[in-house]
């Protein structure tokens, strides 16, 4: 299979750019078990989709596993992540999960990310735990 | 970007790929978010400022948030518009944040013609959404100041100032 790079807004590795063997094919992309692992975090087996100790049952396998390969939107869709391919540059971008967004606009837990400082040192919401925090977005344009 | 960290204490963190834009909906800037110690949020996106420098084009100051988050440090209470649910990002709104950073990536690639391509897409798809439009600003050498802004600032006026967050009464 060829290379495909993968943005991923994984919010514990922030800006990675990854290379995963896979092809853009109507919008769409095609990858192995390995780059589904890689892009999003959660690895296909058997009993479904599973990130460490958990599993979320994939209800029609079919639909998202052919014999060209695993369709990496489809399995995106079922994890809440969207995507979006440059077939020219074969770059697909990922989305956070819009399961951590909903947790935080409607349940109302701060959901964890990384960042790094202007050194590059990496930072985590989670740093500042059993503390009251002042999140401010600004922007210097 | 320095400058904008000299004598501060707190972390100042750099979100190149906008991810506080996805994992808040983050839709303009300055955003603030109260998190309690228990990591509720204990008042959501809303638009402040920390200084007088834009009053006059705002109507914003400071002060009044201020004197909330002292008595939500203090005494724990929180003003009536905390509850405000902020909406959810339209799956437009999502799809724009990835042509976004398609466009950031193209750019940093070099290819100016395919990211101008991409940011066209994000701010089809999210067109009142500063944190697409006004940030594409400068990369696309647009003075996110000039004529430019006031043009957005002004169709987003018009829009009813659209915004995820607590609205501003």
């Amino acid at each position: 299979m060829p290379k495909l790079k993968v943005l991923t807004q994984n919010p514990a590795e922030p800006g990675a750019v990854l290379e995963i063997d896979g092809a853009p094919s109507d919008g769409r992309v095609l990858t192995d078990h390995a780059g589904v692992t890689a892009a999003l975090g959660w690895e296909m087996k058997p009993e479904g989709l599973c990130r460490g100790d958990v599993c979320v049952p994939v209800r029609d396998p079919a639909a998202v596993v052919t014999d060209d390969g695993i369709d990496l939107t489809a399995v995106a869709g079922l994890l809440g992540m969207s995507t979006l391919v440059d077939e020219e540059a074969g770059v697909v971008a990922v989305s956070a999960p819009a399961g951590d967004r909903r947790a935080a606009l409607v349940g109302r837990q701060a959901p964890n990310f990384v960042l790094p400082d202007l050194d590059g040192d990496l930072h985590s919401l989670e740093q500042f735990k059993d503390r009251k925090r002042l999140l401010i977005a600004f922007a210097s344009w | 970007m320095r400058e904008w960290a000299q004598g501060i204490s707190f972390p100042v963190l750099v979100d190149r790929d906008h991810l506080l834009a996805e994992l808040y909906a983050v839709s303009n800037v300055p955003t603030v978010v109260w998190i309690d110690a228990d990591g509720s949020i204990a008042r959501p996106n809303a638009a402040e400022v920390g200084t007088d420098m834009f009053v006059d084009f705002t109507g914003v100051t400071p002060d009044a948030h201020m004197d909330q988050v002292r008595e939500w440090v203090r005494q724990g209470t929180v003003p009536d518009d905390a509850e405000h649910e902020v909406d959810d990002l339209s799956d437009d709104e999502v799809t724009a944040r990835l042509a976004f950073r398609l466009a950031v990536h193209r750019r940093r690639d070099g290819d100016a013609e395919a990211a101008a391509a991409w940011f066209a897409r994000a701010a089809a798809l999210a067109p009142m959404d500063f944190t697409i439009r006004r940030a594409a600003m400068p990369l696309q050498d647009v003075d996110p100041f000039g004529e430019a802004f006031f043009e957005l600032f002004g169709a987003w006026r018009e829009a009813g100032s659209p915004y995820h967050g607590v609205p501003r009464g």
